[in-house]
């Protein structure tokens, strides 16, 4: 499995939509689970599946997916399949 | 007033939000909520739980009347533990508790280790502690699943004591079980603040009653798209997917 497909399997999980909604260029305001806890969710999630800790910063900052590819290649976490 | 948590969150929300200026004082008839040292409000409306965070819901006073505890049978006195137990543990491991709120927390749990889960006056304090750090924190699983349950719980099998805390005590095993199965958090806190994991496990599988998990199961399957959405879900110590609905129906004391 691609980290592309684990990040997609990932958001489908925490914010509870249809896979056919996820995209790359999904941003925050058009996901309604996607609030304060689906935030925390999101950050649990990111650690148990590619096992690395964001910050409260790095949480806090994130508006889509892009964002999310983004903190995680500067954790080390290869997205090059994109 | 006197009376349990749920008087107490009814009582504190009307001297609040209607009469203001009142004084508050509760007594406590049970520990397990420490809703009377809670600034949250749990609310059954239209068969669903409201949630309201207000300092203004603090009772003024609290007074201990341990005499109360007498009518108390052990039975409820255990699901009261069971409640204070699934505080600390689901604070304890939440996201949003940091390295200070964990230490207070492990203190906690392995002065919880201390009481026996029978009627205890010093559960009272235990209780209030609890209460007021997972405020600071949040809770998990365990109360998506009580706050969603209880109603229909309640309503489907009316003479079996189904209420907050017998939910929390019935699924307090499984929950800590499906946590640890699927993150590590569990065990590299424990070790990290000196935590005896069997003694807490002895205690949460004394807490387990497994014909009652098996009662509620069905409810659980039926509810669980619910339960997912639930906030206290959603600040769960681990991530709970859709399909985790399968641990829970595989899953068995033994």
């Amino acid at each position: 499995m691609t980290n592309v497909e684990k990040l997609k399997d990932l958001v489908v999980e925490v914010f509870l939509i249809d896979p056919s909604e996820f995209h790359l260029d999904l941003r925050r305001e058009q996901v309604e689970t996607w609030d304060s806890l689906g935030v925390v969710s999101l950050a649990v999630g990111v650690e148990e599946t590619f096992g690395c800790h964001f910050t409260q910063e790095e949480a806090l900052g994130l508006k889509s997916v892009g964002d999310v590819i983004t903190v995680l290649e500067h954790h080390g976490i290869s997205f090059r399949e994109v | 007033m006197v009376g349990g948590g749920r008087m107490m969150d009814e009582a504190k929300y009307f001297r609040a939000r209607k009469r203001g200026g009142m004084r508050l004082v509760v007594v406590p008839s049970l520990w397990g909520s420490g809703a009377e040292r809670s600034p949250i409000v749990v609310l059954n409306r239209d068969g669903a739980k409201h949630i309201e965070i207000d300092p203004a819901f603090l009772p003024d006073e609290v007074i201990y009347w341990p005499e109360l505890l007498l009518s108390v049978s052990p039975e409820r006195a255990g699901q009261a533990c069971g409640d204070v137990w699934s505080h600390a543990l689901e604070a304890f491991l939440s996201p949003l508790s940091g390295e200070e709120m964990q230490s207070e927390l492990a203190s906690l749990i392995n002065e919880l280790l201390q009481l026996p889960l029978i009627t205890d006056v010093r559960w009272f304090d235990a209780s209030a502690r609890a209460c007021v750090l997972q405020v600071k924190t949040s809770v998990g699983l365990v109360h998506g699943i009580a706050h969603i349950l209880e109603a229909q719980m309640t309503t489907q099998y009316p003479s079996d004591g189904w209420g907050h805390a017998k939910l929390c005590s019935v699924f307090l095993l499984p929950v800590m079980d499906f946590n640890r199965k699927n993150s590590c958090k569990w065990v590299e806190r424990a070790a990290k603040y000196a935590i005896d994991e069997s003694g807490v496990w002895a205690v949460l599988k004394a807490l387990h009653e497994s014909g009652a998990y098996r009662q509620a199961l069905p409810v659980l399957r039926e509810c669980w798209s619910r339960i997912l959405r639930d906030p206290c879900t959603r600040t769960n110590g681990t991530l709970v997917r859709p399909q985790a609905i399968r641990f829970f129906e595989e899953w068995s004391s033994r």
